[in-house]
């Protein structure tokens, strides 16, 4: 340890091309390999979850680009009319969130509504911690059923009521907490599969038909937004696509299982094949430029490597001096980068953003040790190719007199 | 007198990828212990080829090696190193001292590798050899800030730090002013003198080689050295 601190003191840290070089290289080759890796792994969850789209028979709803929405042409009785008409030919998941309510928690937090129906909740349901599943055969007047995340449940347990006045019925409701989701629950964006919507904060409502019935023209016609039809196929779909421009004015587009799944590979994997290539070739890059940057450095330490060979150091200690050397600066980056990291996730918290405040060992989720597990496998094999490197280079002009002549 | 180096080197061979040079053919040498020999000859026909094989820093060569009763071919590089620091001092030219360590840090560059073999070293030691030295107002300075008799003298101290059995110097004078110069080879002797050292120096003053016990001269190309008895 002696030998290791003089060496890196009093040698390595004088040369700042050796000392910064090789932090600078490593610590930009962590951070693309941490952001490539949470981004492929945060994609490939989305596309696990959403893999229930990707069924026979299965279409999801996608407003048309070129569709203009006129909220004056708009009205509640034409949102209503495609509920009927989905209700009577359709066997449909509804989901939407977003609609943030104040409920008093233990940390302040805003609350966000989701709301769902039975179908979705069988289709892509959230798992539990603890209490039972939502049941949907309430009624409106009594106490509606609810989930809720787990930061709410302390001041919520399974059982108690929570009180909200709530714009979507437009009347104050009374909750019951019926179950409450695992730690950082969450949904990915069907257009955006690496990002996500956590449900910590949240409280999921059952949607019945009564329920949507009595719902504002808002939750209707998001609703709408992604709705998926399930057992249905493309004639069926055309009607409705009619009922909806006939009552609404806005063009739909349902897409098949078929073309869902194409969209997917073709869009999603591609992008997944692109961030691997680049951040592949990127890492190639500087891990040559480390190479190159370390072996500039031990030219310039030559002679002081060989004073220190030539009184006492030997080829077996330098290698391990060398790979301590190495695994500090990538202890020193990986500990950056989680400080970084879990810093950005307590912000939500200070933000009080309810949809990406997250659980976590030292703040950080199951996809940021993931990801920095991938940090340390490639700074291991970054650090071997530099370390053998190095000594390949040393070794390449042996310790002798001649050196320090 | 003991004998502690039976050196028999058949060939040393440096390859690069356009040529091929043998030195050191057939060569062989016996050194009892505290004695004094001087190596000359012209550049290039491997006198400091033969100090790194005394000193254990080159096994890449075709030959036997026994030093203090030992055969060095079998060695491991761990046990060669603590070889080189406890048995072996290198006094060097003025310039092999770290720019980026003290005078001080530089001296005691082999305490630190003395390790669990470690020869008892008392603080008491260390000045004693500054002291006979002279170079205690320089401990604080970089090598860049002192003139070349203190970066000699320096290189001198950290060599018999370690109070050394062989002292190895290569060149140990050779841009050193005549004071300074007259200086080091005083000390080395001196350490020959006190401490029974063995002392092999490489040089091209043949004033200084003349001063030596034997004086071993170098012919390039030839197949076996060329070595004179003084006495």
């Amino acid at each position: 340890m002696k030998i290791f601190k003089f060496i890196v003191s009093k040698i390595f840290l004088r040369k700042a091309i050796l000392g910064i070089g090789v932090m600078l290289l490593l610590c930009m080759a962590n951070y693309i390999t941490f952001t490539a890796a949470r981004s492929i792994l945060s994609t490939f969850q989305g596309y696990q979850e959403t893999k229930y789209v990707n069924q026979e028979g299965v279409y999801i709803a996608n407003l048309d680009p070129d569709s203009h929405i006129d909220m004056n042409i708009i009205g509640e009785n034409g949102t209503q009319a495609v509920y009927d008409y989905l209700n009577s030919n359709f066997k449909y998941a509804f989901y939407t969130d977003g609609f943030i309510v104040s409920v008093p928690n233990s940390d302040d937090m805003e609350i966000s509504l989701g709301y769902m129906n039975e179908q979705y909740n069988r289709l892509n349901g959230f798992e539990l911690s603890q209490g039972t599943d939502l049941y949907f055969d309430y009624q409106l007047e009594g106490e509606i059923p609810v989930l809720i995340g787990k930061g709410l449940s302390k001041t919520y347990p399974v059982g108690s009521t929570i009180k909200i006045e709530e714009s979507v019925i437009g009347r104050p409701l009374t909750l019951q907490v019926q179950g409450v989701l695992k730690q950082n629950a969450y949904h990915s964006n069907y257009y955006a599969l690496n990002s996500k919507t956590y449900y910590n904060f949240s409280i999921l409502i059952p949607v019945n038909e009564e329920f949507i019935n009595h719902a504002s023209m808002d939750i209707q016609l998001n609703g709408l937004m992604d709705i998926t039809l399930l057992d249905t196929s493309k004639e069926e779909i055309a009607n409705l696509s009619e009922i909806i421009k006939d009552n609404l004015g806005l063009r739909f587009n349902f897409f098949s299982q078929k073309e869902n799944y194409d969209y997917f590979n073709e869009y999603y994997l591609h992008s997944l094949k692109i961030i691997f290539i680049t951040t592949f070739i990127l890492l190639i890059v500087i891990t040559c430029l480390s190479v190159w940057n370390a072996l500039v450095s031990v030219r310039l330490m030559l002679k002081d490597f060989t004073i220190n060979l030539l009184v006492g150091l030997s080829y077996s200690k330098l290698k391990r001096i060398f790979y301590g050397y190495f695994g500090m600066i990538a202890f020193i980056n990986v500990a950056l980068i989680s400080i970084f990291t879990a810093f950005n996730r307590y912000g939500c918290w200070l933000r009080k953003d309810a949809t990406f405040a997250t659980y976590g060992l030292f703040g950080l989720i199951g996809m940021d040790w993931l990801a920095l597990l991938s940090v340390v496998a490639s700074d291991i094999i970054i650090g071997i190719i530099i370390v053998e490197s190095m000594l390949w280079k040393i070794k390449k002009v042996p310790i002798s007199l001649g050196v320090l002549q | 007198m003991t004998k502690i180096i039976d050196l028999s080197v058949k060939e040393k061979i440096y390859k690069s990828k356009k040529s091929k040079l043998s030195i050191l053919n057939n060569f062989s040498l016996e050194v009892a212990a505290g004695e004094k020999i001087a190596i000359v000859g012209e550049s290039g026909v491997g006198k400091s080829s033969l100090l790194n094989i005394i000193g254990l820093i080159d096994r890449d060569y075709n030959g036997e090696y026994t030093l203090l009763g030992s055969a060095t071919n079998n060695l491991h590089t761990s046990e060669l190193a603590q070889w080189r620091n406890q048995k072996i001092g290198f006094v060097l030219q003025e310039s092999a001292l770290i720019n980026s360590l003290t005078i001080e840090d530089n001296i005691k560059l082999p305490l630190l590798y003395a390790g669990s073999g470690k020869k008892e070293f008392k603080p008491e030691d260390f000045e004693s050899v500054i002291n006979a030295i002279g170079i205690k107002p320089i401990l604080k300075k970089k090598p860049l800030e002192c003139s070349g008799g203190e970066k000699a003298r320096a290189v001198f101290a950290r060599g018999i730090i370690m109070k050394p059995q062989i002292i190895l110097a290569d060149e140990p004078t050779a841009s050193l002013d005549m004071e300074n110069r007259e200086r080091i080879v005083t000390l080395l002797f001196k350490m020959n003198r006190e401490f029974n050292t063995t002392i092999i120096t490489v040089t091209h003053d043949l004033e200084i080689a003349n001063r030596h016990d034997r004086v071993i001269h170098l012919e390039s190309n030839s197949k076996c050295f060329a070595g004179v008895m003084k006495q």
